[in-house]
């Protein structure tokens, strides 16, 4: 509902401005006589999946005895089976281009089918040792899946799972072989970095090839996230000249980030680098005194607004 | 607000509505650029990737420089340090009058952050003076800071036009009628005296798109203080009179079985039905919300009462049951004339599905995988299931 729309378009229309045919249809929108629950209805499916696979993880937790695996193992492949099954049946044929969903709950049934395929993969190796001593990989084989599932039904929910459960199975891996997230070793500091630039590199390969161009800002946002919060992760190391060095990193990584997405207008992706490039400064310049800190912070801050108040500017000058 | 930024504020509305408009393939640029020369921007607006900086920095740069005032300044002199987030308070206010007006900055991050440090500030060194040591009780305190609060926020709703101050208000207003004798009472009689006027108010034309979202915020609120008044777990554990610094002596023990306990129990069920039916009633978006988070929760409370089974089938059968109406809803509104029944479609029409399925590709990426169950130490029983954060950075930046 839009009243200040309701009254501009009847001048709108006598002025010939908007196309007289759609007036109608605007009049209806604008007064609340017409209202879309498109959005609506799309996240109540996304609870009811929640709260559905929510409800399998529970189940087969708290009945493990009194159903017996092979049971939960087949119940949970039979559900996915109709889930997935239906998605087959509907799907409109491949392309490597963006292809519209058949239906409002194509996304989430698709989901719900590989969340529960990932249930039973888990069930399944939790019971049988199917993995043996590669338990984590599991999740390899969901992002695996949920990846060629992501492609084949055109799906950037499934595609943004896919890259998650990979990342997931890397933090998975490295605790199982002792690694803590700050530990001295920098084994997820490494991790979190290479996935990220994986990631941002599949996706900018994705959209060079224009193969599934429309993912591309999932593994992009995702892949900076996840580098720059590697790179942060180091600004906690023990040593001194280490924890410096990551400052300094993340300075010049958020730093490239921010120019390269201002100039290619990507602004999400600039407002990462520049919060990392800020931290990482703010870390390099090691103030230990609190009134020494707050002045930084705030004379910096106020440097900072006039720089983005100056590349507004600019911007705004070059798309005039 | 002044009659200017309530000019420009009218005209965002109708750009915005143009743009959606445009989206949907329902009107041409050429049709966008005459609606845009018609309804000129006299404001300074930035988009928002650079609103959020510009908060963000502008909120940093305030607590940095109310710090070294407060570390150099104020160190050990409380009185000194309240008088000084008064005064920074104040000038704050100034500020953000001074780039609505003088500036005419709008959606331009600055100022937002101002006015809530400015609020803030004002917030927490009156309440320094009310609590400090020769001030009032902390019992007969805690209904004049809430008091203040509701007028401060309301009056900065009203003259900066942020809903979110609105509906700061309105829970502020609620806290304070808490610690009255009737406290429960008045939660139930204010917000059922004052939802029809917000209603009307949310959508009068007469009002700048500001005020109508604060009208829906302040709604919002007061619907939500209405069910937790009537709600009967607040009922069984004294929830409102606990807030009002515990009138709850008097009261009857809480489950006594009562007439209000059933009054209650049946205002549980019937206020998200008659939410529901009045969203549905008169199309409105804000009320089939309330309805629906409504509804949720007397649902949620249900098992806690009556014993429904194990969880794990409450949730599964209650998850399936919710997806199967959810896709008959979708259905049957498909299946009208045109794709519409009622005056409600399932189709997205004006939506900016782009940036939608970048948002749900985001809450994707926020469930993990069911849990390796060897790896977390969970051995030997599952412990999966969606719905946990984590898995690989999720953020909900996109």
């Amino acid at each position: 509902m839009n009243p200040d729309a309701a009254l501009a378009i009847p001048e709108l229309a006598a002025s010939g401005a908007l196309p007289a045919e759609q007036v109608p249809r605007l009049l209806r929108l604008a007064r609340g006589e017409l209202l879309s629950v498109h959005a609506e209805l799309r996240a109540l499916l996304y609870a009811g999946v929640l709260l559905l696979t929510g409800g399998v993880g529970l189940l087969v937790e708290q009945n493990l005895d009194r159903i017996g695996p092979l049971a939960i193992a087949s119940a949970l492949a039979l559900a996915a089976a109709a889930a997935l099954g239906w998605v087959v049946r509907v799907a409109p044929p491949f392309s490597w281009q963006e292809v519209a969903s058949p239906n409002l709950a194509f996304d989430y049934l698709l989901l719900l089918g590989i969340l529960l395929v990932a249930a039973d993969l888990a069930y399944c190796e939790a019971a049988f040792g199917l993995l043996g001593v590669h338990r984590s990989w599991h999740l390899l084989i969901v992002a695996g899946l949920a990846g060629a599932a992501a492609f084949r039904f055109d799906s950037r929910v499934v595609f943004s799972l896919a890259l998650s459960s990979f990342a997931a199975w890397r933090g998975v891996s490295l605790t199982l072989a002792g690694a803590a997230p700050w530990s001295r070793n920098g084994a997820w500091r490494w991790n979190a970095i290479a996935c990220g630039l994986g990631f941002a590199a599949f996706g900018l390969g994705l959209a060079r090839s224009r193969r599934k161009p429309h993912f591309e800002p999932v593994a992009v946002h995702l892949g900076c996230l996840l580098a720059l919060g590697g790179i942060g992760l180091g600004m906690i190391d023990e040593s001194r000249g280490a924890g410096l060095a990551w400052a300094g990193a993340l300075l010049l990584a958020g730093g490239a980030l921010a120019g390269a997405a201002y100039r290619a207008r990507r602004f999400p992706l600039f407002a990462y680098g520049v919060v990392a490039a800020y931290a990482g400064l703010s870390r390099l310049l090691e103030i230990r005194d609190a009134a020494a800190g707050c002045l930084w912070f705030s004379a910096s801050s106020v440097m900072m607004i006039a720089g983005l108040l100056a590349a507004h500017r600019r911007m705004r000058e070059a798309a005039a | 607000m002044t009659p200017e930024l309530a000019r420009a504020d009218r005209a965002a509305a109708v750009r915005e509505a143009a743009r959606s408009w445009r989206r949907a393939g329902w009107i041409d640029e050429a049709a966008l650029a005459a609606v845009a020369s018609r309804f000129p921007d006299d404001r300074v607006r930035v988009g928002p990737v650079f609103r959020a900086l510009l908060f963000l920095f502008t909120a940093i740069a305030v607590c940095g420089g109310f710090g070294f005032l407060a570390v150099t300044v104020a160190s050990g002199h409380d009185g000194v340090l309240a008088g000084l987030a008064l005064a920074a308070g104040a000038s704050l206010v100034a500020a953000t009058e001074l780039l609505t007006g003088t500036f005419r900055r709008r959606q331009g991050g600055i100022e937002a952050a101002t006015s809530l440090m400015a609020i803030a500030l004002l917030l927490g060194g009156g309440a320094w003076w009310l609590f400090s040591p020769g001030g009032l009780h902390l019992a007969d305190g805690w209904p004049v800071f809430w008091t203040a609060t509701a007028a401060l926020t309301g009056a900065a709703a009203w003259r900066w036009g942020y809903p979110l101050y609105a509906g700061i208000g309105t829970a502020a207003g609620l806290a304070a009628v808490a610690h009255l004798p009737a406290g429960r009472a008045l939660w139930i009689a204010l917000p059922l005296a004052a939802a029809p006027a917000l209603v009307r108010l949310a959508e009068s034309p007469r009002l700048p798109p500001a005020h109508r979202a604060s009208a829906t915020a302040a709604l919002l609120v007061a619907l939500a203080g209405l069910y937790v008044a009537v709600h009967v777990g607040s009922w069984d554990a004294r929830l409102v009179e606990s807030l009002g610094g515990g009138h709850a002596e008097g009261l009857p023990p809480a489950a006594d079985g009562g007439l209000a306990r059933w009054a209650a129990v049946a205002a549980m069920i019937l206020m998200p039905a008659l939410l529901l039916a009045a969203g549905v009633w008169r199309r409105r978006l804000p009320l089939l919300a309330a309805g629906a988070a409504a509804a949720i929760a007397s649902l949620a409370t249900l098992p806690a009462y009556v014993h429904l089974g194990p969880l794990w089938l409450v949730l599964t059968v209650g998850g399936a049951a919710w997806i199967a109406v959810v896709l008959g809803a979708w259905r049957y509104l498909e299946a009208g004339p045109g794709g519409e029944r009622h005056g409600f479609t399932a189709a997205p029409l004006t939506a900016d599905r782009a940036r939608q399925s970048l948002l749900e590709a985001a809450a994707a990426a926020a469930l993990t995988m069911p849990a390796e169950p060897r790896a977390l130490g969970a051995e030997p029983n599952f412990a999966g299931g969606g719905g946990r954060s984590g898995g690989g950075g999720a953020s909900g930046e996109y």
